[in-house]
């Protein structure tokens, strides 16, 4: 499984990458490979103001639907909206095609808090 | 106590399978292609499922027939030995369903009984119950643990099975036959649960890995559990569990044809003919969605904003490319109806469909 070094993790598999004034998140390696593979996604709505570990999101695969968490608190400004029709790029490139949004965020060093690859590698090896 | 495993458990984990809790058994929910690729797969070419653990109960002597026949909903009557038919177990009390079966009539004085895994039990103790032993001697025995069962699925299962066993490639549709894989003796069906053609094979579990082996040498792909799901739901096929079970009869599935009126008695007849007389409460529908979005078993489904009804179990139809679904309705809602799925808070546009979803090619 791959954690790129250059992102930060959530301990709800969600990572995030920062872009520009933005940060850019969607769901881990990890994420992707547990739901199986992945045929819907709500996602969240452009503007949407959203606080830390807000359920703002969700992905569904042919065996479950899961919940995907703000993991930076501020505001949703663009979404991927090729998922909607394309939903299989969460599995086939979760770091890449698959990002799911775009967030203004309220404190832009929040996500320094987050895991680093080694310490979320470590929770999803427990 | 850990869970039965079958006799491919090891061939499973070498080839990357996800392995999960499933009617009791650990069993392979998909491969590492993952579940769509292996239900297109099906749809396309050939692909094997191991389904050990489906239960054979292999039930023998001159009272067998009798004790079949008093036991489950069809007339084994209708066929003879060397086929297979699919019928049902019903609770005395209420005419519920307490499993849907396919029996292979092996020959004369020998059945194989095919339960759900996790029913086993309870199929054995309802054949205890109704035995007749004015009709001759009747052993039941549960012989699960001695073999594995491979479903060969697709429209590609015969050719490509016919390259390492013609014999078992022309075991026809609802065909029973005992056949030798290199001098291990097999038992062969034309059954499956996918609504493609195909064959299943009950083969002794320690030459079950070397026929796996040389069926997927042969080209056939390997299919998890989550396919099957997605293959049975497109064939609009009952699971039971959900569209099946306590508080469900065979009139409110639709499966009235699993039911031989004509039979002088069966387990659960005076239930089954009160609700016939009354009409039933509910029926099975097929519902497809407007949306991807899977709809899931426990979802409302709504006409003219009422409740009318509750899904039973609902997938993505990677044939169709949206949500489908089944679920029992109140009798006024027809074959044609628009109803909506209420999906996590979200309406669902949604129409009431003759099943099944997917028609096997002709």
């Amino acid at each position: 499984m791959h954690f790129p070094d250059e992102l930060r993790y959530s301990s709800d598999h969600e990572w995030v990458r920062r872009d520009g004034s933005r940060i850019r998140m969607g769901i881990t390696d990890y994420a992707q490979d547990a739901l199986g593979d992945i045929v819907f996604i709500q996602l969240p709505d452009v503007g949407a103001v959203v606080a830390t570990g807000t359920a703002f999101s969700e992905v569904e695969s042919t065996k479950s639907v899961s919940d995907v968490y703000a993991p930076v608190a501020g505001t949703v400004v663009a979404v991927n909206e090729k998922l909607i029709d394309e939903p299989q790029c969460l599995n086939e490139d979760p770091y890449g095609e698959g990002w799911i949004c775009l967030i203004e965020p309220q404190d832009a060093d929040e996500m320094t808090g987050l895991l680093d690859s080694d310490a979320y590698r470590a929770l999803v090896d427990e | 106590m850990p869970l039965p495993r079958s006799p491919l458990h090891d061939q499973h984990e070498a080839l990357g399978a996800k392995i999960v809790p499933f009617g009791g058994w650990e069993m392979p929910l998909s491969y590492p292609e993952g579940t769509l690729a292996e239900h297109r797969a099906c749809r396309s070419g050939a692909v094997v499922f191991d389904v050990s653990h489906l239960g054979t109960v292999r039930v023998t002597g001159a009272g067998a027939f009798a004790t079949l026949q008093r036991s489950f909903t069809n007339d084994l009557g209708r066929i003879t030995p060397g086929r297979a038919q699919y019928t049902h177990l019903l609770d005395d009390a209420d005419a519920s369903v307490l499993d849907d079966i396919i029996v292979w009539w092996a020959d004369e004085e020998t059945f194989d009984v095919m339960p759900n895994a996790s029913n086993t039990a309870g199929v054995l103790e309802a054949l205890r119950l109704e035995a007749m032993p004015e009709a001759g001697s009747t052993e039941a025995l549960d012989v699960t643990s001695s073999r594995a069962i491979l479903a060969v699925q697709g429209p590609e299962a015969r050719r490509m099975l016919g390259q390492i066993w013609p014999d078992a490639a022309a075991v026809n549709r609802f065909n029973v036959v005992d056949l030798r894989w290199h001098d291990v003796a097999c038992r062969v069906a034309g059954t499956g649960y996918t609504g493609e053609d195909g064959v299943e094979v009950a083969v002794p579990s320690e030459a079950a890995p070397a026929l796996w082996q040389a069926l997927l040498s042969a080209g056939i792909i390997p299919a998890g559990l989550g396919a099957r799901d997605t293959l049975r739901l497109e064939a609009g096929l009952p699971l039971h569990g959900h569209e099946l079970g306590p508080g469900i009869t065979p009139l409110q599935a639709g499966l009235g044809w699993v039911v031989a009126w004509d039979k002088p008695n069966f387990r659960g007849r005076k239930a089954l003919d009160a609700e016939r007389q009354a009409g039933v409460a509910r029926k099975l529908r097929a519902i497809l969605a407007e949306s991807r979005r899977p709809p899931r078993a426990g979802q409302a489904v709504l006409h003219d904003g009422a409740i009318v009804g509750e899904l039973t179990s609902g997938n993505y139809s990677p044939t169709l490319e949206c949500g489908i679904a089944l679920g029992f309705l109140v009798p006024g809602i027809e074959i044609g109806n628009t109803v909506e799925i209420d999906q996590r808070g979200q309406l669902v546009p949604a129409r009431v469909v003759k099943p099944p979803f997917v028609h096997r090619p002709t």
